[in-house]
C-alpha cells in the first residue's frame, strides 16, 4: 500500500477530528420537515453529493488545493462572496475554524493565506480542506474522495445519531454510493467557479434553528 | 494562547450550569478575565441562560452545539471548542481563564487533555449515594468532583457525610468539594480551590 494511501484512509476516517460531526448540512431540518424519511436517506445523500458537493464543495476544495499566497486568500474571499445565504457563510466558517484548530495542534502548517483568511474570518472549511489535505501530502483526486466520501458518512453518521438509520444500513448504502463518488471525484478546470444557485440542500440550510442538535 | 482551560462535567441536571452562575461573580471580585462555552445538547439554552445572568458581557458566552453526542465535542473530536476557545482568546485578550460546560452526559464522559489544562466533574445528592461507587471515568480522573444539591440528601435519603467519604475513598484521596450551588454554599472552596490548583492567581 502507497504511503499517500495509508494517509488518506486516516484522513477519511470517522474518527479524524475535525469538527465535522456536529455537523447535518441540512439533513436534520430535512427530516424534520419530511423531505426525507429512512428510505429515501441514500437518495438525499446522493443528490447532496451530485448537485452541493458537485457544483461547490469540489470546486472550492481544488481550489485551496491548488493555490497559495494571496491567490488563496483571495480564493477564500471568492467562495464567500458565492454563498448566498449568511447563516450557511457563518457554519462554514466555524467548521473552517475547527479544521484549523485541528491542523494547528498537529502542527500541520497550512499556507499563510489560508491563515489570513481565517483571520478575516472566511476561513471556509471546504477550502481550507484542500488546504489541508495537500499539507498532508495527498494528490488533488484522493483529496476530493476523501471529501466526498467524509460528506456522506457524515451525513449517514448524523442520520444514525438522529435515530433514523441503522449504523449498519448506512454502511450498506455508503458502499452502494462507492461508485458515484468515484464518478464524481474529478478535478475541475483551474477556471471553473463554485455555482452560488440555490440548491434543495440549500435551503434545508436556511430553515429556522429552533430545538436542533447539529449545527446545521 | 495563554488563558487556562477548564473542563465542567458531569450527568443530566447535576448543577454544571448553575455551578459556573456562582463562581462567576467569586472570579469577578478577584479579577479573574472569564469566558465560558456551552456545549448544549440542544442549540444555545445554557448560554442564553448564562448571557441573560448578566454576570458575564453577552459576546464572551460562546455556544457549540454537540451533534447529539456532548461527549464527542470534548473527548474524541474536541475541535469545535478548541476553535471557540482560540477565537474567544483573540477576542478578549489577557482572558485569565476559559470554563467549558459540557453537555449533560454519563458518569465515562472526560475531558481530552488536548482541550482542557484541568476538569472538575459534577454529581448530584439527588443522583443516589451509590454514584462514586460506580466509579466511572469521570468520577475517578476528573481533577476535582464535586457533588452538588447537599441539601436535597434528607429528602432522598442520602448520608451525605458518607457519600462525600466513598468519593473521596474510589478517588484516592483525589479531590473532593461538596456544595449547594443554588445557595452558594461551598463555592468560595471551589474559587479558592481553582485559584491554587490551576490559575495560580
Ligand atoms: N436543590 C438544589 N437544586 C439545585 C442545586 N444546583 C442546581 N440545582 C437545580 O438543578 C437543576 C439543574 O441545574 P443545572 O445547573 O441546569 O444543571 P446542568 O448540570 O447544567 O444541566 P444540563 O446542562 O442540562 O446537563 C436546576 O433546576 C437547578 O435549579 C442545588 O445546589 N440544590
Ligand atoms: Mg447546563
Amino acid at each position: 500500500m502507497s504511503l499517500a494511501t495509508i494517509r488518506a484512509m486516516q484522513l477519511a476516517d470517522s474518527g479524524f477530528p475535525s469538527g465535522v460531526f456536529a455537523y447535518s448540512w441540512g439533513l436534520e431540518s430535512a427530516l424534520a420537515e419530511g423531505q426525507v424519511c429512512k428510505r429515501s436517506l441514500a437518495d438525499w445523500v446522493a443528490l447532496d453529493l451530485r448537485t452541493r458537493w458537485h457544483r461547490f464543495d469540489r470546486i472550492a476544495l481544488a481550489g485551496g488545493f491548488r493555490l497559495t499566497g494571496e491567490a488563496l486568500s483571495g480564493w477564500f474571499e471568492t467562495v464567500d462572496a458565492l454563498m448566498p445565504v449568511e447563516t450557511q457563510r457563518r457554519d462554514s466558517a466555524q467548521a473552517g475554524d475547527a479544521l484549523f484548530a485541528s491542523a494547528r495542534a498537529l502542527r500541520i502548517a497550512m499556507d499563510p493565506g489560508a491563515l489570513a483568511a481565517q483571520a478575516a474570518g472566511v476561513g471556509h472549511f471546504a477550502v481550507a480542506h484542500g488546504v489541508f489535505l495537500r499539507a498532508c501530502g495527498l494528490d488533488l483526486g484522493t483529496a476530493l474522495e476523501t471529501s466526498a466520501l467524509s460528506l456522506a458518512r457524515g451525513a449517514f453518521s448524523a442520520a444514525v445519531r438522529l435515530g433514523v438509520a441503522g449504523a449498519i444500513t448506512t454502511q450498506r448504502d455508503l458502499l452502494a454510493l462507492a461508485p458515484l463518488i468515484a464518478e464524481l471525484a474529478i478535478a475541475p478546470d483551474a477556471q471553473d467557479l463554485p455555482s452560488g444557485a440555490m440548491l434543495l440542500p440549500d435551503v434545508a440550510l436556511m430553515r429556522p434553528r429552533q430545538g436542533r442538535l447539529f449545527i446545521n | 494562547m495563554t488563558a487556562a482551560r477548564v473542563g465542567i462535567g458531569g450527568p443530566v441536571g447535576s448543577g454544571k450550569t448553575a455551578l459556573i452562575e456562582a463562581i462567576l461573580p467569586l472570579l469577578a471580585e478577584v479579577g479573574i478575565d472569564t469566558a465560558v462555552i456551552t456545549n448544549d445538547l440542544v442549540t444555545d439554552e445554557d448560554a442564553e441562560r448564562l448571557r441573560k445572568g448578566g454576570q458575564l458581557a453577552p459576546d464572551r458566552v460562546r455556544a457549540v452545539q454537540a451533534g447529539a453526542c456532548p461527549h464527542t465535542v470534548i473527548r474524541e473530536d474536541p475541535t469545535l471548542n478548541m476553535a471557540a476557545a482560540d477565537r474567544l482568546e483573540t477576542d478578549f485578550p489577557g482572558l485569565d481563564l476559559i470554563l467549558i460546560e459540557s453537555g449533560g452526559d454519563n458518569l465515562a464522559s472526560t475531558f481530552s487533555p488536548d482541550l482542557v489544562d484541568y476538569w472538575m466533574f459534577v454529581i448530584d445528592v439527588a443522583g443516589g449515594d451509590d454514584i462514586p461507587r460506580k466509579k466511572g471515568p469521570g468520577i475517578l480522573q476528573a481533577n476535582l468532583l464535586v457533588i452538588n444539591k447537599a441539601d436535597l440528601a434528607p429528602h432522598v435519603g442520602v448520608d451525605f457525610p458518607n457519600m462525600l467519604a466513598e468519593a473521596t475513598a474510589v478517588r484516592g484521596g483525589g479531590a473532593v468539594l461538596p456544595a449547594i450551588c443554588r445557595k452558594g454554599s461551598g463555592i468560595a472552596e471551589v474559587v479558592a480551590h481553582l485559584r491554587r490548583e490551576v490559575l495560580f492567581k
